[in-house]
This record gives C-alpha cells, sequence and structure tokens, in this order.
C-alpha cells in the first residue's frame, strides 16, 4: 500500500513538474489568453464559414466538431512539446541515466494534458452556447463529460506517438502542424463524413477525435450514454492503441540512442 | 574488490555522410581499454580531444551499449544490470544543459528526485543540503534559466547527489569555470572523496588531475597510453626539464622546426592573451635555451623561463604534443 501511494506521489510530482517544464506556453497571462481565446478563434471561424457554405442550416454540428476539435490543441501540441522538449532542453541523458520507470515517465508527460484538453473543450462549448445558442437542455452532461475525457485521453495517445516521432525527426512543428490538419479535415469536425470516399473514411475511423465527435452531436442532441458507449469505448481503444505504440517507439529511441550514441540524444 | 572494471571495451560510431549517395564512416571512438577502479579511489581520464574519454564515460554510465568487451560496476554487468547500476550511480557531462530552464533550481532537482523514486519526505531534507553544499544557497527558488553559468554547473553536482550515489561519473565538470568555482569545485570533490566514493573524472587540467587523483590513465585515440599515479608519470618526464618561450604570432613552421631540433624531446604551446607560450621539452635545460634562441632568429620573443616537469609535461609527451 504504501509502495502504490508513494508511486502516486512520485507519479504526480513528476507529471506536474514536467508540465510546467516542458509546456513552454506556461506564463499565466498567455495561458489564460490561449485557453480562452484560441477556442473562441477555432469556433468563430468554421462555426461561420460552414453555416455560411450550409446555409445556416446546421450551425450545431460546425459549433460542437470544433469545440471538440479543440483537444488537439493540447493532445498533440502540448503532449508533443512535452515529450521532444527533453530533446531541446538536452535532459535525455540525465533521463535516460535514472532507474525512472520509462511507463510512469512517459505517459506521465501526457498527463496533464488530459485536463488541459478538456478544459478547452468545456470553454470551447461555453462559447458556442453564448454565442451560437447552443443547447444542452436534452444532453446527459456526465454522458457528456466522459465523452470529452475519453476523447482528450485519445488524443493524447496519438501526441505520445508523435511526440516520440520529435524525438527523431528535426522538425517538431512541421510534424504537429501537419496533424493537428489532417485531424481538423479526418475527425469530421467541418465535414460530414458520409460524403468522403471510402478510403478516406477509413482512415477517420483509424484516427482519435472521429468518433468522440460523433458521440458529443449525438450526446447534445439528446442521445442517451448507452447509445453512444460503443463511438465512447472505440474511441478510448484508438487512444490506448496509439499510447501504447508511443510507449514502444519511446522504448525504442531510447534504445536506439544506447546502440547508436544518436548525437542529440545521449 | 574493484568496484569498476573494464575488461577490452570497444564502441564503434557508424555516421553516414550525403544526402543522395549515403555514405557510412565507421570511427572507432574507444579500441581496446581496460581499467580497474577500485572504492574510493577517484580516477583520472586525461587525453586530448576526440580522444574517447566521453565515449567511455557513457559506455559506462549505461547510456551507450558497448560493441566489445565487459563492463562491470560493483560486480553488476552495464549491459544486463544497466537499471539496477543506475540506482548506484551519479553522473555530469560537463557544461550547462541537461536541466529544465524553465524550473527553479529546487523544482530541478524535485523533478529528478522523482525520478530516482526518492520519498518526498527524503528529498525535502536532502535539497536544502544540497543546495547548501554546492553553494547554491538562497537561489534555489530562481528559474535555471537566469542562473550563471557556473550556477547551473553546481546545481548538476546537486542532482547527481541527490540519491547519494556510492560511484560518480565527472566528465569535465569544471568546463567553463572561473578560477574560483573550479577551486571550490575541487572542494566540493575532495569531501566526496573523504566520503570514500569511487569517482572517474575526466577533465582537460592537468593540475586538477595532479592534485585530485590518486591514479589517472592517458587515453590517446582510443587506447590507453599510460596508467599510474600522477607522481609515476612525472618520473617519466623526470630527466626533463621544460623551458617556456613566450612568442608574439609565431608561426606553425617555426614551431616544427624547433620540434625537429635533435635536443628537443616535445613541443607544444599554450595560447595566453596576445602570446604563444612555446613549452619545449629538453634533457639539456637551460644549456638549450642559446640554440633555441638561434632557431628563433627574427621572431619576437618575450620572457623565457627553464622550470621542472609538470603532469602536464608527462602528459605532452606521451600524447604527442598534439593538445
Ligand atoms: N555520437 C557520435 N557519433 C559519431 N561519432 C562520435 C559520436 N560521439 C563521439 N564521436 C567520435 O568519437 C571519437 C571520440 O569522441 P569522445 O567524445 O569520446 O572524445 P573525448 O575524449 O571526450 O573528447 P573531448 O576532450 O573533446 O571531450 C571522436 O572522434 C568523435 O568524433
Ligand atoms: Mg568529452
Amino acid at each position: 500500500m504504501r509502495i502504490i501511494t508513494n508511486n502516486l506521489r512520485l507519479f504526480w510530482q513528476g507529471t506536474l513538474l514536467s508540465y510546467i517544464a516542458l509546456f513552454v506556453w506556461l506564463r499565466p497571462t498567455t495561458y489564460i489568453a490561449s485557453k480562452v481565446l484560441m477556442p473562441l478563434a477555432q469556433i468563430l471561424f468554421f462555426s461561420f464559414l460552414g453555416s455560411y457554405a450550409s446555409g445556416g442550416t446546421n450551425v450545431d454540428f460546425y459549433v460542437i466538431g470544433n469545440a471538440i476539435q479543440i483537444v488537439a490543441v493540447s493532445g498533440i501540441f502540448g503532449v508533443t512539446l512535452s515529450i521532444g522538449g527533453d530533446r531541446w532542453n538536452g535532459t535525455l541523458p540525465y533521463l535516460f541515466g535514472t532507474p525512472a520507470n520509462r511507463m510512469m515517465l512517459f505517459f506521465g508527460r501526457a498527463f496533464m494534458h488530459i485536463f488541459d484538453g478538456a478544459l478547452g473543450v468545456v470553454i470551447a462549448l461555453g462559447w458556442g452556447a453564448l454565442l451560437f445558442g447552443l443547447d444542452f437542455s436534452q444532453t446527459d452532461l456526465f454522458a457528456l463529460g466522459i465523452t470529452i475525457l475519453v476523447t482528450t485521453i485519445s488524443t493524447c495517445g496519438l501526441g505520445l506517438m508523435m511526440g516520440c516521432l520529435s524525438l527523431i525527426t528535426a522538425n517538431v512543428m512541421f510534424v504537429n502542424n501537419t496533424v493537428y490538419f489532417l485531424l481538423l479535415i479526418f475527425s469530421g469536425a467541418n465535414i460530414v463524413l458520409e460524403t468522403f470516399p471510402n478510403w478516406m473514411q477509413i482512415i477517420s475511423q483509424m484516427l482519435p477525435l472521429t468518433r468522440g465527435i460523433a458521440s458529443a452531436r449525438l450526446l447534445i442532441s439528446g442521445s442517451s450514454l448507452a447509445e453512444v458507449t460503443p463511438l465512447v469505448l472505440g474511441e478510448l481503444g484508438i487512444g490506448i492503441i496509439y499510447g501504447w505504440l508511443g510507449f514502444y517507439l519511446f522504448k525504442w529511441v531510447e534504445n536506439q540512442a544506447k546502440r547508436k550514441g544518436t548525437l542529440d540524444l545521449v | 574488490m574493484n568496484t569498476i572494471s573494464v575488461k577490452n571495451l570497444k564502441r564503434i560510431y557508424k555516421t553516414t555522410t550525403g544526402v543522395i549517395r549515403r555514405k557510412t564512416k565507421e570511427v572507432e571512438a574507444v579500441k581496446d581499454i581496460s581499467f580497474e577502479i577500485s572504492k574510493g579511489e577517484l580516477f583520472g581520464l586525461l587525453g586530448p580531444n576526440g580522444a574517447g574519454k566521453t565515449t567511455t564515460t557513457k559506455v559506462l554510465t549505461t547510456l551507450l551499449i558497448p560493441n566489445a568487451g565487459e563492463v562491470k560496476i560493483n560486480g553488476l554487468d552495464i549491459v544486463k544490470d544497466a537499471n539496477e547500476i543506475r540506482k548506484q550511480i551519479g553522473f555530469i557531462f560537463g557544461g550547462e544543459r541537461g536541466l529544465y530552464w524553465r524550473l527553479s533550481g529546487i523544482d530541478n532537482l524535485r523533478y529528478f528526485a522523482s525520478l530516482y523514486h526518492i520519498e518526498p519526505e527524503v528529498s525535502k531534507k536532502r535539497i536544502p543540503y544540497l543546495l547548501d553544499l554546492v553553494g547554491l544557497k538562497g537561489r534555489g527558488d530562481e528559474r535555471v534559466e537566469g542562473y550563471s553559468r557556473g550556477m547551473k554547473q553546481r546545481l548538476h553536482v546537486a542532482r547527481t547527489l541527490l540519491h547519494d550515489p556510492d560511484i560518480l561519473f565527472l566528465d569535465e565538470p569544471t568546463i567553463g569555470l572561473d578560477p574560483v568555482g573550479a577551486r571550490e569545485f575541487r572542494e566540493v570533490i575532495r569531501d566526496l572523496q573523504a566520503e570514500k566514493k569511487t569517482i572517474l573524472l575526466t577533465t582537460h587540467y592537468m593540475f586538477e588531475a595532479d592534485s585530485l587523483s590518486d591514479r589517472v590513465a592517458v587515453i590517446d585515440d582510443g587506447i590507453i597510453v599510460a596508467l599510474d599515479t600522477p607522481s609515476a608519470l612525472k618520473k617519466h618526464v623526470r630527466d626533463l626539464s621544460v623551458v617556456e618561450i613566450e612568442t608574439f604570432g609565431i608561426a606553425e613552421i617555426v614551431v616544427n622546426k624547433i620540434r625537429a631540433l635533435p635536443f628537443v624531446d616535445a613541443v607544444s604551446t599554450r595560447e595566453q592573451d596576445q602570446r604563444q607560450v612555446l613549452l619545449v621539452q629538453t634533457e639539456r635545460g637551460a644549456e638549450a635555451v642559446p640554440d633555441l634562441m638561434k632557431s628563433l632568429e627574427g621572431q619576437r620573443v618575450g620572457r623565457v623561463t627553464v622550470r621542472e616537469p609538470t603532469l602536464e609535461d608527462a602528459y605532452v609527451r606521451l600524447v604527442g604534443g598534439k593538445s
């Protein structure tokens, strides 16, 4: 029991400190501004664009899609920076030289971003209610909360994998932006998935966010938790797969660094 | 029992160059190195740039896998028991990188304490103690980005002592420190010696190696060319004297001319402000000065002194006056 609580405390301490250490936007004012304004910008832009294109009939579709899509900011950019940050801090040799439990170390990097991302979605949905009259009167809020959390977790899973890539490839920002925009297209935040050709739909189904967005749309329009459970579980499964792939990639990177003496890694 | 034992260690790097026609080049950074360090010993590792010192240290700290040979630390195998070894060793690779610049000094230590699985109760007491030890008392709350280079290096020392390791690997820990900082650092090392820590120290400062090391290995081009106590190494050059000649803007060709003189054993140069000091090793001592002056005709020459050889001179002799 003592070992478990100790491990948890260490996990928490490490998680919190690494979040502060590696998440570069964290100056209080900048952080709050980005947290509140970023969702606003994305929602305004795509919702107006979307409702203009669709003749104003389907604003909710865009508002909800983009609100959930906001998790990609934390899940992809935040997590990637948290993993890749050790490279430009030059801390990797010191990290790899510790006996630290690699799994705690790795998943700890994403932990805070889960809450950060979920908070972003809540703020974005708030903007949706305020500006576009998004209506939650039919919504099972508990189920929506679970959907948001699970979607954030699964996006962070992908982020962990991208973060490992950023340890190998030189251009972190390029990788990040590419993934962010791929998600923007393939997640169905702004496009009805059924209008995609088949191969694109398959890709959609293999990415995080897709099921989370679909689930949120259903829940807000009145569906029950039971109806969206398959979507939520699917979303979680996708996240776990990416997270584990990321973890193995991380171990592989460490191993390669020790084998090859890869310059900036050790 | 020996705390550290290295047998026939070999480490190769493969590098690829060229974008279209990729060529793979192999560098034998460490060719065949063997040595043993006993408990409580301070073992100095000297050698010119690129000799393989950092590579050796990285293998010993579990950061690189050897291509051949056997390395044991406290009887544990460096490859198989890497994680157990990591709990027992501390290491520093000189310089100011390797810290989280956005965190305060204390938070850096708290983070690494969590990576070493040190319980918060323990680290709460240990961190202030270590900050005091390395002379950062009262500065621990500041962000590392505002630290001077010396302060960052001090923080590295505190970091590596967090889990109170018995074995320390210090790769150029005093690089870039001012003379006072370097001296204080040596005091810390002496304290650690007094605590019977086993230490492998890499340095380019000969007097540092001389004053701290129990034994010194000189490594050149991936092999050990000498391994002995500092005083024994100095005996190799006992019969020699060193003539120091201050020059101004001397050309390499003149240096080579002097190196070729029959009574000259080795020549090295040391940059000093606008001057270059020629260090000429010769058995003839002061008698060599007139002949040396003749070779330097037409050059601007300043002070000339003759002195006893130091560990540095022994080192220069061993590695052929390269550095
Ligand atoms: N990651 C790497 N990839 C390829 N070659 C490397 C790598 N690290 C070191 N080398 C090469 O291996 C050789 C030994 O390097 P090493 O860093 O061990 O030398 P050193 O003795 O520590 O030198 P210095 O005094 O300059 O620190 C050099 O030729 C160097 O170029
Ligand atoms: Mg080195």
